[in-house]
């Protein structure tokens, strides 16, 4: 891992995982240039895993070509709306430095360090993913007994995919000085290394790896409808990706509903500064479709994960791959469009004095007994 | 403004509002503190890239072609609460949105800017239901004494019926058919549909080529062509700057910024009325008390630029807090002042659902013969509602694809729909969330697609509101830590209001009826700081004097289920007075 490599330090993530993984593939000099201008270069491990959930959501539908046209068969990977919820998740809280605190104990209205900073290293062939979360959460075999785990089970499912090691850490903290605090993530996957600088807490690739333990934990408590299986579309990976479609869903379910974060607690405490949050996360999952695949987002091109000053709309906005699958034209000045009143001459509107409102003022059937704390 | 006489903190729906009437009526000088951008003002021409100006006291300064340009109607650009224009955070976009923290599967909808969260609504500005006031015990004061301010606030806003356009016609085929009646009252006491009371001008009040608007009409709609009024765009959930080119004030849709903060300003050139000014980019982090324990008051408040990160106090004879019904409650906890166990508790939020009708062509043909789609993104976004006074209400609402994706088929309670069975005794076909082959087919039909939002009469309850988060802290302070969930008895009247929705669809020929089942969308949200509780009948606080609340949290319940803005500006408006009355 290369831990002192020259980071340039910019207000978005910038790519420069390039240089670091040059050193250590074949890469071409025109892979490192790509490499460098990505806005978004994320581990495989993370963009497999929205990738899954992308394609478990807005798949590709070729079924729908012959019934509803060709435009109904592109799906939400066509337009890389991976990059839409890697994109908001690590964009989700900015955290500052002059908050954050050396102290364990979080007294007053300071964070401490260690909330935001974890190791997460998965120890090669010899060791299993399930040791290196019970390294980090400082747990045995044992204490996943009392806590209700089936071990083994999860030991069997559970998988991190590529990912070999998993960094955050703050970069140069200075709680003295009023900032925004950095952070640096490394990961290291598939023998190449990952490194970005990001000015906001990396939620994205953390919340994979949660994705992944709550999988295993769906697979060890027999929730899943279909075996799991790798998946040759998402290499990089773990557990989660090698559910089945609906499956996936099943298993983000499972945190909103199921107890899940109950049983994991100890577990994701370590990765998550607030586990509870999750149960947000998984609203945002679904709905950022919504916002991100309905929308014009994917018209914004080749700046659609650039900071919003600086998107510009590349393709005109009844293009956009969803707008031709809905036949909305886009926002217009105006329309002309019959209309008419309901109400000819309007609401009666007396003065208050002359109100005479009725001695029953909720009409009929009002539901009995129903009151509020008063 | 060195020396205000009042300080308002927070420049949303209520906030201008207040100050208006503070400034106009009653001479006194005032300086509002805004934590968000200001759009549409010359002082701040990149308000999401640049620190800008500090202070505006000039209507000169109000720009509408400015406002055109930064409200570009798209709807990620608008509404994605990361990164859109229209979010909860600072006006820096390079910036992440402030922290709240929720544990729950439910959603936070509100704006920071002038304006606040009424920049991206319907402009739905109906009154509460008399029963809600004067019978359901939580209300210091009168239906009656309300009505006259109600009436004042609805000449400012222009507010007035809606106009009915396709999806409209096809709601009062079902409402008509279903055996409910019109209500011809802004005073509802009987079930019952209406036209929406909407704070938007009348459409086409004036055209570019003096024909009327409709479906004939070739004009431009361009105000510097001469088009006045609505231009019946069903994008206001965007910001709607219609019509362009239009100054400020003279934007259809009366979201605070056009309504209240131009006359607002007004105030500054006639030298028999109080001044204003304004100061966005402007959190307020503290409000400052003199006094001992049991008879304290305030005195001022600091806030910080969140630009520079300076941070000033400012001293007054009188605070107003008008932050919304999150803020309010946590700049109250952050600066320490007493909590008798109320303070941000109580939080209603209309307890939502969402019912989805999806027609076909033959059917919408039938009830508009000149219309072949529905077209919910033309007309205003919810312009025709149903009322039962004692259970809730609801809204006939058509949005822009994303927002009808989302709401439609990615935001519900119940799980996947593939998982999720149907009681046969329900009207409703599908429940939950839609994804794969299932919603592309859906939103394939999003041109014959509108919704129901279903708004419950939910009561306050002491279990729902913000506290304190005890995990994250920002520069701020304290983060909120938000909860809410239903209570049984509110789940029972949403149920009903849904089963009216269904079959309200029916009647009007859907062909399928899909029960979203949402989790906690918290967009009305009222009376985490209520009147009765934390306030007296002044709405002053009952532990801090001079200390006063005029936003939707100082309203003592949910008014029955009408939208929150009409009442929470007509309140805002009496706590002026009461203001002026009591200290000047």
């Amino acid at each position: 891992m290369d831990r002192n490599s020259s980071v340039t330090r910019r207000t978005v993530m910038k790519g420069i995982g390039g240089i670091a993984a040059l050193s250590m593939s074949n890469a071409t000099i025109a892979d490192a240039q790509a490499a460098l201008t990505d806005p978004l270069p994320s581990d495989p491990h993370t963009a497999d895993t929205y990738r899954a959930i992308v394609d478990a959501i807005i798949p590709r539908t070729p079924q729908l070509e012959a019934e509803l046209g060709p435009e109904h068969v592109p799906g939400g990977l066509d337009a890389e709306l991976e990059k839409f919820l890697i994109w908001d998740f690590n964009h989700f809280q900015e955290i500052r430095s002059e908050m954050v605190t050396e102290k364990l104990d979080g007294s007053g209205v300071g964070m401490p360090r260690a909330m935001f900073e974890f190791s997460l290293d998965t120890g090669g062939l010899l060791s299993s993913d399930l040791d290196a979360v019970l390294d980090l959460a400082d747990l045995s075999l044992l204490d996943l007994l009392d806590l209700g785990l089936d071990a083994d089970a999860l030991e069997d499912y559970l998988t991190f995919g590529a990912v070999e090691s998993f960094d955050v850490s703050f970069a140069d903290l200075d709680t003295e000085r009023e900032g925004v605090a950095e952070f640096e993530l490394t990961v290291e996957a598939d023998g190449e290394v990952y490194h970005q600088v990001l000015q906001n807490y990396p939620y994205a690739p953390v919340f994979t790896l949660a994705f992944d333990l709550v999988a295993a934990e769906f697979l060890a408590t027999g929730q899943n409808h279909e075996p799991p299986a790798a998946n040759e579309k998402f290499p990089g990976g773990g557990t989660f990706t090698r559910l089945a479609p609906q499956d996936r869903l099943r298993c983000l379910w499972t945190i909103v509903d199921g107890g899940v974060l109950d049983a994991l607690d100890d577990l994701l405490s370590p990765m998550i500064p607030d586990v509870g949050i999750l149960k947000f996360v998984v609203m945002a999952v679904n709905g950022l479709h919504g916002f991100g695949y309905y929308t014009e987002w994917s018209g914004y091109g080749s700046t659609k994960t650039a900071t919003p000053n600086d998107r510009v709309m590349e393709v005109s906005e009844g293009e956009v791959q969803s707008r031709q699958q809905t036949d909305y034209p886009g926002p217009a000045p105006g329309y002309a469009a019959n209309w008419r009143h309901a109400v000819p001459g309007g609401f009666k509107d007396p003065k208050a004095k002359n109100l005479n409102l009725p001695d029953d003022l909720a009409g009929d059937d009002v539901i009995d007994g129903l009151g509020g704390d008063n | 403004m060195n020396d205000p006489d009042v300080i308002v903190v927070g420049a949303g729906a209520d906030g201008p509002a207040a100050a208006w009437k503070l400034a106009t009526d009653h001479g006194l000088d005032v300086l509002i503190l805004e934590a968000g951008a200001w759009h549409g003002n010359k002082n701040w021409p990149k308000p999401h890239a640049d620190a800008g100006g500090t202070v505006s006291t000039d209507p000169a300064d109000l720009d509408g072609k400015l406002l055109d340009e930064q409200f570009t109607h798209r709807e990620a650009d608008a509404n994605d609460p990361t990164w859109g224009y229209l979010r909860v955070g600072p006006a820096d976009h390079s910036r992440a949105p402030w922290f709240r923290n929720l544990h729950q599967n439910a959603f936070i909808w509100q704006i920071s800017a002038v304006g606040g969260t009424s920049l991206h609504y319907f402009a739905n500005h109906p009154r509460a239901y008399p029963y809600a006031i004067d019978t359901q015990d939580h209300w210091p004061i009168s239906y009656e004494e309300l009505v006259p301010y109600y009436q004042l606030n609805e000449e400012m806003t222009s507010t007035q019926q809606a106009p009915m356009t396709g999806k409209e016609e096809v709601f009062i085929e079902g409402a008509t058919n279903a055996g409910y009646p019109l209500i011809e009252s802004k005073n509802v006491t009987e079930t019952g549909w209406r036209p929406q009371a909407n704070a938007v001008e009348v459409p086409g009040r004036e055209t570019s080529n003096g024909q009327p608007l409709d479906a004939d009409y070739e004009g431009s709609f361009s105000y510097d062509d001469g088009f006045r009024g609505d231009t019946l765009v069903g994008d206001h959930f965007q910001g709607s700057s219609t019509p362009v080119d239009a100054p400020v004030r003279d934007k259809a849709r009366k979201s605070s910024n056009v309504s209240y903060v131009p006359p607002a300003l007004d105030t500054n050139n006639d030298p028999t009325m109080g001044n204003v000014a304004i100061r966005p980019n402007a959190y307020v982090t503290n409000i400052e008390t003199t006094g001992g324990p049991g008879s304290i008051e305030a005195s001022g408040v600091t806030f910080r630029d969140s630009w520079s990160g300076q941070t000033q106090t400012v001293g007054a004879d009188t605070v107003v807090l008008a932050g919304g019904c999150i803020e309010s409650p946590r700049l109250w906890l952050n600066s320490g002042l007493p909590d008798d166990g109320w303070v941000g508790k109580g939080l209603t939020t209309h307890w939502f659902d969402w019912v989805v009708g999806v027609y076909d062509d033959e059917t919408v043909a039938e009830i508009n013969p000149e219309g072949e789609h529905m077209d919910p993104y033309i007309g205003q976004n919810s312009a025709v509602r149903f009322d039962k006074p004692g259970v809730g209400g609801m809204e006939d609402i058509g949005m822009s694809p994303g927002l009808v994706s989302y709401a439609d088929y990615l935001f519900s309670q119940a799980g996947y729909s593939f998982d999720t069975p149907v009681d046969p005794d329900e009207p409703w076909d599908t429940r939950g969330y839609v994804v794969g082959e299932e919603l592309k087919r859906r939103m394939s039909d999003y041109r014959q697609t509108k919704a129901l939002l279903i708004l419950t009469d939910d009561l306050p309850r002491q279990d729902n509101g913000v506290s304190l988060d005890n995990t994250f802290s920002d520069e701020h302070g304290a983060v909120p830590k938000i909860k809410w969930s239903p209570h049984p008895d509110d789940d029972a009247k949403r149920d009903e209001l849904c089963r009216i929705a269904a079959r309200i669809h029916k009647e009007a020929g859907a062909e399928h009826v899909h029960r979203c089942d949402w989790p906690p969308l918290l967009l009305h949200m009222q009376s985490s700081m209520r009147m009765g509780k934390v306030l007296d009948a002044n709405a002053e606080a009952k532990n801090v004097d001079r200390l006063f609340v005029a936003d939707h949290s100082a309203l003592a319940n949910g008014l029955g289920g009408p939208n929150p803005t009409n009442t929470g500006q007509a309140l805002a408006l009496r706590t002026a007075d009461k203001i002026a009355s009591l200290y000047f």
